[in-house]
């Protein structure tokens, strides 16, 4: 058959691509079988997962007994009754608007001047940044400086310099948890991005500055602007994937210091919402909503950050 | 070749207009040999020949050097010690050039030429550097004359000399400062003002940072009528080693043998980080070096994954799990641990600099995929096996696996010391000793590995 319309030459051109992938698919069966370990495990423990939590996300399932679909109840039940998500919600915001941003930040900032340090004071400078999200239980000591009684350390600080005259619960009244909370997940903000930062650093072509010099370039922000910050894209955009990971899945820190559940659940977040009603009161159903509620913010997170970072330096 | 052989290198001889050839260079003193696989001399490499000398990095420790001769032939060499390699062969050729050249110097020598006038960057001159020095030194000995309590107050201040802590904190920064200035060759497009602020700003910063884990440490060696001190103090002023001892006695009383617990995590931290660096590298390397269908997708799946944590993903899990019959034994938390995206992701971006010619002059001498893999790709980043050690390990050492685990015996360190941390007022110190131990492990871990970690992370970024 005769194909001359336009049409019949697209089929045929995406048919030969078709067999053509095909074909290069069947030469290339080794690179299948070595990824297939890795790409069964991770279909098995993390697609398989998601798959089922948005599956699960449209029924009611306790574990013990079938899962009954019962359509969109689980979604309305979440945003239209349920007052502790809305906490929940407003909490991770708070957060998530809060550390997310700053952390990431502060993690450039830090690392762009511990950059010009020399060569030993920057390797002991990474590790005190770095130490407190790499010794992940190290948050717990934080419960010892914000102790409710005199005893704890900033209770005593102020008491002793007459700023208040009764200790004050920082972990059990409303007003302050939230505070605390910030500040504690700042202080381990330094994490992954900040290392990716260091490194991005190092690996700047140095023979650009001198030539940057040249061209009328006269302190460190025009160099930060023009030079340093389009060199390094792919890292920034790296730094604030994983800094959106770690602000929007906050969830031991306020178990461990706020206590679970915490007062009028002011540290409640939606990952410890999740953990509420999947580990504690085995309402599946309604986890998985949420655990899909999530997913849904995070990638809509990541697809903004990608359109604004890639107007950077230009 | 006359001489001893000083640096050994394998790799890639490419001549143009000639087949690739694998080997390795053999440096001596004063010239250098490229043996192939069969052993025949194929490049007999004399440093007075060297016209010019260059070098591309192709990630890890291997590169390209091209070397141009005076006679105006080149040739490349891809070798897998090559930065080594090309140190060597710079610092024994004769004739090389004083300074390399930059951009730059080569703009300034055309302007020059122009007769534009060019402004040189600003350097601080010799007396500068020697003021500050003295400086900082008359500050430290006044500080030293009129602040006797300062040697007293770094070993146990308390509370009440709290502002006298903060200025002294802040006359040392301003020491550190002028020591750092006195030291430093000063770059261009930098205030000295900015400089100072920033090197404070840092300090203090650090201080804050540092302050949680000293506090930590040095809770863990009160004894317990410290603990209870008020006001607390910053550090013991008997230290002492009894809570860590006492946390051997609790450990000893423990139903299950506390030596178990240790066997458990080292069983699940040991095969987890394993296997995950074995199946995560070998996809890597696929996704990395070849192009096939479905590759690209699959690693935009895995980079989307990096976003969700654990708990996100618990509930089906636990489901999945049960239905696999693992709940309740070390596979629940080794499997999924094989599969971290994180790993794939570094490893996977830290291969793709290493040079393509080095795995296809390997197909052209026969060796299979697997071979590739094992002998020619793995060595090459060892850098990234770090990595991918040290956040596996993080990840399955503070694992307490609560919840995909019930029968004591097989519970993790972690989860055993939490039970002690758990055990109220009178277990304050161990409870600090307990965070100390826990804590320590990957902290020593990362400062052992801190600069493969930062090479590797150095091609961590995602291009859109």
């Amino acid at each position: 058959m005769q194909t001359k319309t336009l049409a019949g030459k697209y089929l045929r051109i995406k048919q030969r691509k078709l067999s053509y992938s095909f074909s290069k698919a069947k030469r290339m069966r080794v690179c299948y079988l070595f990824l297939a370990p890795y790409a069964i495990l991770f279909f098995t423990f993390f697609i398989l997962p998601m798959c089922t939590s948005i599956y699960y996300s449209f029924t009611s399932y306790n574990i013990l007994e079938k899962p009954r679909f019962v359509g969109l109840k689980n979604y309305i039940n979440l945003i239209l009754q349920d007052e502790v998500f809305l906490t929940a919600v407003k909490n991770t915001f708070v957060i998530a608007v809060i550390t997310g941003p700053v952390g990431y930040l502060l993690s450039f900032m830090f690392a762009w001047f511990i950059n010009e340090l020399p060569k030993w004071v920057r390797a002991v400078a990474v590790v005190v940044f770095y130490a407190p999200s790499v010794a992940a239980n190290a948050f717990s000591i934080f419960s010892v400086i914000f102790r409710g009684d005199a005893y704890g350390y900033l209770n005593s600080i102020l008491l002793d310099l007459g700023l208040i005259d009764a200790p004050i619960l920082w972990l059990l009244n409303p007003q302050y948890i939230m505070t605390v909370l910030i500040i504690v997940i700042l202080w381990m903000s330094m994490g992954t991005g900040f290392l990716s930062f260091v490194a991005g650093f190092q690996g700047i072509d140095k023979s650009m500055y001198e030539a940057g010099y040249v061209d009328g370039i006269r302190n460190r922000w025009q160099e930060l602007y023009h030079i340093t910050l389009p060199s390094m894209k792919p890292v920034l955009l790296f730094g604030a994937i994983m800094s959106i990971t770690t602000a929007f899945n906050v969830s031991d820190v306020p178990r461990a210091l706020a206590g679970y559940p915490s007062t009028d659940y002011a540290a409640r977040t939606v990952v410890t919402h999740l953990f509420d009603y999947g580990f504690s009161r085995f309402e599946m159903g309604y986890a998985s909503a949420i655990a899909v509620f999530l997913f849904m913010v995070m990638i809509l997170c990541k697809k903004a950050i990608t359109n604004g970072l890639s107007k950077v330096g230009t | 070749m006359n001489g001893s052989i000083l640096l050994e290198s394998a790799g890639t001889l490419i001549i143009p207009a000639s087949p690739k050839e694998r080997g390795k260079l053999c440096m001596g003193e004063t010239e250098a040999v490229f043996i192939n696989r069969r052993g025949t001399e194929l490049l007999q490499l004399n440093y007075t020949d060297i016209d010019r000398l260059k070098n591309v990095r192709n990630g890890g420790i291997s590169s390209t050097i091209t070397v141009t001769l005076k006679d105006g032939s080149a040739f490349d060499l891809q070798l897998d010690r090559g930065l080594a390699a090309y140190e060597f062969l710079f610092k024994h050729w004769p004739s090389r050039p004083r300074e390399p050249k930059s951009r730059a110097d080569e703009y300034r020598r055309l302007a020059e030429l122009r007769g534009e006038r060019i402004q040189k960057p600003r350097r601080a001159n010799e007396k500068q550097y020697r003021n500050c020095r003295i400086a900082a030194l008359v500050i430290a000995l006044l500080l030293l004359i009129f602040d006797s309590e300062l040697i007293q107050n770094l070993f146990g201040f308390t509370l009440t000399s709290g502002f006298m802590v903060a200025i002294n904190i802040l006359i040392i920064a301003l020491i550190l400062v002028l020591l750092a200035f006195s030291f430093k060759r000063r770059k261009p497009n930098r205030s000295i003002g900015g400089d100072m602020g920033i090197y404070i700003m840092l300090i203090l910063v650090a201080c804050l940072m540092a302050f949680p884990l000293v506090f930590a440490i040095s809770s863990s060696l009160k004894p317990l009528d410290e603990l209870f001190r008020f006001p607390p103090t910053l550090f013991p002023r008997h230290a002492t080693f009894d809570n860590f001892s006492d946390l051997l006695v609790t450990m000893g009383q423990s139903w299950v043998p506390f030596s178990r617990y240790l066997l458990n995590t080292v069983i699940i931290t040991f095969v987890g980080t394993a296997g995950h660096l074995l199946i995560a590298s070998m996809a890597a390397f696929v996704l990395a070096k070849y192009d096939f269908p479905g590759g690209k997708t699959f690693f935009a799946v895995v980079t989307t994954c990096l976003m969700f944590s654990g708990y996100v993903t618990g509930i089906p899990n636990y489901v999945i799990m049960s239905k696999l019959g693992m709940i309740d034994t070390y596979w629940a938390l080794v499997l999924p641990a094989f599969a971290a995206p994180i790993g794939l992701f570094m490893m996977k971006q830290f291969m793709e600099s290493l040079p393509t010619a080095l795995i296809e002059a390997a197909h052209i001498d026969g060796a299979g995929e697997f071979r590739i893999f094992w002998s020619i790709v793995m060595p090459n980043v060892k850098p990234a096996w770090l990595t991918i050690i040290i956040f596996s390990v993080q990840g399955l050492w503070n694992n307490s696996a609560a919840t995909v685990i019930y029968s004591e015996a097989k519970k993790t360190l972690v989860y055993a010391l939490q039970q002690i941390q758990a055990g109220g007022i009178a277990r304050t110190g161990q409870a600090a000793a307990v965070t100390v131990v826990v804590m320590s492990v990957p902290i020593v871990i990362f400062i052992l590995s801190e600069s493969q970690i930062l090479e590797t992370m150095a091609s961590s970024g995602i291009k859109d």
